[in-house]
């Protein structure tokens, strides 16, 4: 476990591809796609890193709004420096996520998963309500300064995939293996003499911080942020990215990510049908493939291997 | 003659160098198809969910435009012929989705028109794209926010409440001229938070007072609270601002079992059949400020001509955002004329001086007093009430500005 | 003193639809353990089958609006149940007890079960005129009698429920396996058969709110959505896979949004609903009437 596998180097190869495609995209767009593909990523990690205690986080989706609004009120109503606007929205999500999660987590499973729920729209209703940061109509003016602003979408693309190499990092610790402890029985680690609340505390309060990361980049990409943008749904998407694409391996909800959100791009705007196909790629991977695309790939190799054996 | 040769023998034998010519060909052939000139035109609006036949019907009266022009032999500027091509994105109300599809739209497809956008949010997002890239862009959104000198390449394609309450409030007041109090029902989004203030001065200056002001959710099921409380405030008026008319009858229909009878307004009521398909009788008589009856007697040939294609194609009448977008298109035909180019900074500056034809009869734009930039487009300013059903319309006034550029 | 008899009716009114539908998803939860995200979409078929069998009905059977809307609730229930049983043998009993697998495919369903809605529906509102359109005045407290007939009804269907719950075998069953499955396997219990019918139960009472509430609300392809979330709130006050909870929590939910909705305004009350909801987990995380994990 200790070693650093070859697979590492490839997704730090890979993570620099990225960057670098969206520094040398000529076509805005193809730059602006490996932002999103990276934001989901990030979403679907961190909705994976919580699933390591065994719980389903649906205020994935507030940590990234505040993030995005943290930013935005910085920027566009205090006029603060861009790098100190990026650098709170990661602190306040992570603070905030902290008095959530000492709150919550005395309560598990489906009742953690719907307070999670609760609160997401609650922080929702709120921004709607508070006339100064926009109301339903939200903030707009977010923009990243000249010096930068040219090569942005790879500049964002480099903390996401920084943020992801974090939380993957994080796993691989020894801590990493007291959070899946907490998963698989939480009154050994108890027994023990740890603090398990502290530690799914912890467990939360740092992918709030990648998500409240991911949060700021995506207020300077988008430019425009509203209430209406950071509902339960953004969580709902992240939980597809992570089953899609498997949520046994670290690549998982980033292969997730990126695949459904480059053929969501092929199916945009045909209404109806788009909601079938999101629900039906759903429904068949969970079924049919249950450790999604990293663990259907994984099994194809194993028959490979096994019949050249 | 020597492509045909190729692709035959490429057929047969497909070696790698031959299927290289042929890509190279399919390249050369796709550019030939470019040089007959298409101009795109864009349309960003909601085409999923609960406000789907919003974007529908957008796309379906851009098209029609397109498709006249189009028969006519296209659009010829600066000595080359352009044949128009609509095409809509999704943009879910949303500014996150908003601002996905006004990317795709600007820098996959190289839009360079929009002649139709709404949602507040979605448009601000989009904004924010459009006028650094010098992209024009109409748009339903009612805020003063997206407009203004700042915005040189943003239009309005239809009334707001700012060219809407003024006169259709006196319209009702002088119906109705011993109203003295009203309760406002808004919906918590951007267009409710945009149309309040204004509606309660716009009132106030009629002498009348408002006794509530009240917010509800989008997705609310449920309205006997907030009637039991308008009825025992027993206004005489009650105003349900932008409300969508699927909950606005939901409400007229629990006051009409309370016993609660005034007078109702709706100043964003745009359609007649989904607010009579929830409320029934109870939705009798109620004024709609923009709305209008484009199958009646003071319908222009068009609008009567649009709106039964409409019914027959996507199953749903048109209303006052939806034939915006054929308005942007015939807008945008005469400036391009205009500018001979199409150059979206040379069309941007013939617009707000352009003469055209809309859906309603001569138009043009302005607004300059009020936005400090002439980019409203000037249309008549329709008020109407349910009869038996059916919206009738009452009066169909030209605001000032509008008669006085017709009798220059 | 008139206002309060017209807010304890709206309480029953708004109350009784959410207890029926907070009903349902408590007692899949209860004996399948999965949180039915799509449990909207039973609701909204059921509404929807109203929408478009009355009018064939009246139209071109020519039967009258009772017996139409009669003809129309049994093809609503039947429609329910086989999309009931087809989810079921085709998706969830293969993540029985999977919380979050089973949570993701109640979300792909209801994708799923959206968009064709959408596609063949349209957006649309749709209505059907009401059976019993005329308004009664109780105490001072005015409602039109179908209102007061959806009270009635929900009443007895909870009655009913309660009755199956408490006296029959499959009663005694679905309680077995809620508390503990392994135990009620061991005893020889069908656990398959137990958690289809109970899912099915589930169905049927969200079928019986879209039936009830399709000739007073106008019904759009996502209804049934906007009282999943009220639902959700519902049944952490009540304590998951409690009945007596959802009934409880969907009348304290019900009167939430008739008197706040009438001294504040309804967004307030929306708002307040979700804070009271951490707030009361603050207290009691696993509800009023939930037992402790």
């Amino acid at each position: 476990m200790q070693i650093r596998s070859p697979g590492v180097w490839a997704c730090v190869a890979l993570a620099v591809a990225a960057v670098l495609f969206a520094l040398l995209a000529t076509n805005p767009y193809h730059a602006s796609l490996v932002v999103w593909i990276l934001t989901n990523a990030v979403l679907a990690a961190a909705l994976r890193f919580v699933l390591q205690i065994g719980e389903l986080n649906i205020a994935t989706a507030a940590f990234f709004g505040v993030g995005a609004y943290t930013t935005s009120i910085c920027a566009v109503l205090l006029g603060w420096p861009f790098w100190l606007t990026l650098l709170l929205a990661p602190l306040v999500a992570a603070l905030l996520s902290a008095l959530f999660g000492w709150v919550t987590l005395r309560t598990k499973g489906p009742y953690f998963l719907l307070v999670s729920f609760a609160f997401t729209e609650v922080v929702r209703l709120i921004y709607t309500q508070i006339n100064v940061i926009g109301g339903n109509s939200g903030l707009v003016g977010m923009f990243p300064p000249m010096a930068i602003d040219a090569h942005y979408p790879a500049f964002a693309a480099a903390l996401l995939a920084a943020a992801l190499f974090a939380l993957y990092g994080v796993e691989r610790s020894d801590l990493g293996r007291l959070f899946k402890a907490i998963r698989n029985n939480d009154a050994i680690p108890r027994s023990v003499g740890l603090n398990v609340v502290f530690l799914k505390v912890l467990c939360v309060v740092i992918a709030a911080a990648a998500v409240g990361l991911a949060g700021g980049l995506h207020a300077y990409a988008n430019n425009v942020i509203a209430p209406s943008d950071f509902s339960y749904f953004v969580a709902i998407l992240a939980l597809a990215y992570v089953k899609i694409g498997g949520e046994g391996h670290p690549m998982g909800p980033v292969v997730g990510a990126a695949v459904l959100t480059l053929v969501g791009q092929r199916v945009a705007g045909i209404s109806a049908w788009e909601n079938i196909f999101y629900g039906a790629v759903i429904v068949v991977a969970l079924l049919a493939f249950p450790g999604g695309l990293i663990g259907l790939a994984g099994r194809v190799r194993g028959l490979v291997r096994g019949g050249a054996r | 003659m020597h492509g045909r040769s190729h692709s035959q023998s490429g057929m047969r034998r497909p070696g790698p160098v031959r299927l290289l010519g042929l890509a190279a060909l399919s390249i050369l052939l796709a550019q030939g198809a470019a040089a007959q000139e298409t101009l795109k035109l864009g349309i960003s609006a909601p085409m999923s969910g609960a406000a789907a036949t919003w974007g529908l019907g957008m796309e379906w009266a851009a098209e029609q435009a397109a498709e006249r022009i189009n028969a006519e032999g296209g659009l010829s500027a600066g000595g080359e012929t352009y044949m128009l091509d609509i095409v809509a994105y999704d943009n879910k109300y949303s500014a996150t989705e908003g601002a996905r599809a006004a990317q795709t739209m600007l820098s996959r497809d190289g839009v360079k028109f929009v002649v139709g956008a709404i949602g507040t949010a979605p448009v601000r997002a989009m904004q924010a794209l459009t006028e650094r890239q010098g992209v024009i862009l109409f748009n339903t959104a009612w805020g003063k926010s997206v407009k203004g000198p700042d915005f040189p390449y943003t239009f309005t394609q239809m009334n707001t409440p700012f060219e809407i309450l003024e006169p259709f409030y006196t319209f009702v007041k002088e119906q109705h001229p011993d109203v003295k109090t009203a309760v406002l029902i808004s919906p918590n989004d951007a267009t409710g938070q945009e149309l309040e203030p204004l509606a309660i001065e716009t009132w106030k200056s009629l002498g009348v007072e408002m006794l509530a002001s009240d917010w509800y959710e989008r997705g609310t099921t449920e309205f006997q609270p907030i009637a039991t409380k308008i009825a025992s405030l027993d206004p005489d008026v009650v105003d349900f601002s932008a409300a969508p008319p699927g909950d606005v009858g939901a409400i007229l229909k629990e006051l009409d079992v309370l016993g609660w009878d005034g007078v109702k307004v709706m100043s964003a009521g745009t359609s007649v059949d989904a607010l009579t398909a929830v409320a029934g009788e109870a939705a009798e008589d109620a004024y709609l400020g923009a709305s209008a009856d484009f199958d009646g007697p003071t319908a222009t040939e068009v609008q009567r001509e649009l709106n039964a294609g409409a019914r027959e194609a996507i199953g749903e009448p048109l209303n006052g955002i939806t034939i915006s977008s054929y308005d942007a298109v015939m807008a945008l035909q005469a400036a391009i004329k205009a500018a001979d180019s199409v150059d979206p900074a040379k069309v941007k500056d013939a617009l707000p001086t352009v003469r055209f034809e809309s859906s309603y009869g001569p138009s043009g734009f302005g607004g300059e007093a009020l936005y400090g930039y002439p980019q409203q487009m000037l249309l008549p300013v329709i008020v109407t009430q349910v009869k038996d059903g059916k919206p009738v319309e009452l009066t169909r006034t030209n605001p000032a500005e509008l008669e006085a550029l017709l009798n220059k | 003193m008139e206002v309060f008899v017209q807010l304890l009716a709206n309480t029953l009114q708004i109350g009784s639809v959410y207890v029926l539908f907070a009903l349902g998803l408590t007692l899949i939860f209860g004996v399948m353990k999965i949180v039915n995200f799509a449990h909207g979409a039973f609701f909204t078929a059921a509404a929807l089958v109203v929408t478009s069998v009355m009018p064939f009905a009246t139209a071109t059977l020519g039967l009258s609006l009772p017996a139409s809307y009669l003809l129309a609730a049994i093809a609503a229930f039947a429609v329910v149940l086989c999309i009931g049983a087809v989810v079921f043998s085709f998706g969830f009993q293969y993540v029985l007890k999977d919380l979050n697998g089973s949570f993701i495919l109640s979300i792909g369903l209801l994708l799923v079960l959206n968009g064709i809605y959408l596609a063949i529906y349209g957006g649309a509102p749709r209505s059907v005129p009401q059976v019993l359109p005329d308004t009664i005045n109780i105490f001072g407290a005015r409602l039109t009698e179908q209102r007061l007939a959806l009270v009635i009804i929900a009443i007895v269907v909870t009655g009913g429920l309660y009755l199956l719950i408490e006296r029959t075998r499959l009663g005694l069953a679905l309680r077995a396996v809620a508390q503990d499955q392994e135990a009620a396997m061991l005893q020889g219990m069908p656990y398959r058969r137990v958690a289809l019918s109970g899912f099915l139960i589930g169905a049927a009472l969200a079928a019986c709110a879209g039936v009830l509430m399709a000739p007073i609300n106008a019904v759009t392809t996502v209804s049934g959505d906007e009282f999943l979330i009220k639902a959700f709130i519902i049944i952490i006050i009540g304590g998951l896979g409690s009945v007596a909870g959802a009934i409880v929590g969907g009348l304290f939910i019900g009167m939430v949004e008739s008197v706040g909705g009438y001294f504040f305004d309804p967004s307030t009350a929306t708002l307040a609903m979700f804070i009271l909801v951490i707030a009361f987990l603050l207290v009691r995380p696993q509800g009023i009437l939930g037992n402790a994990d």
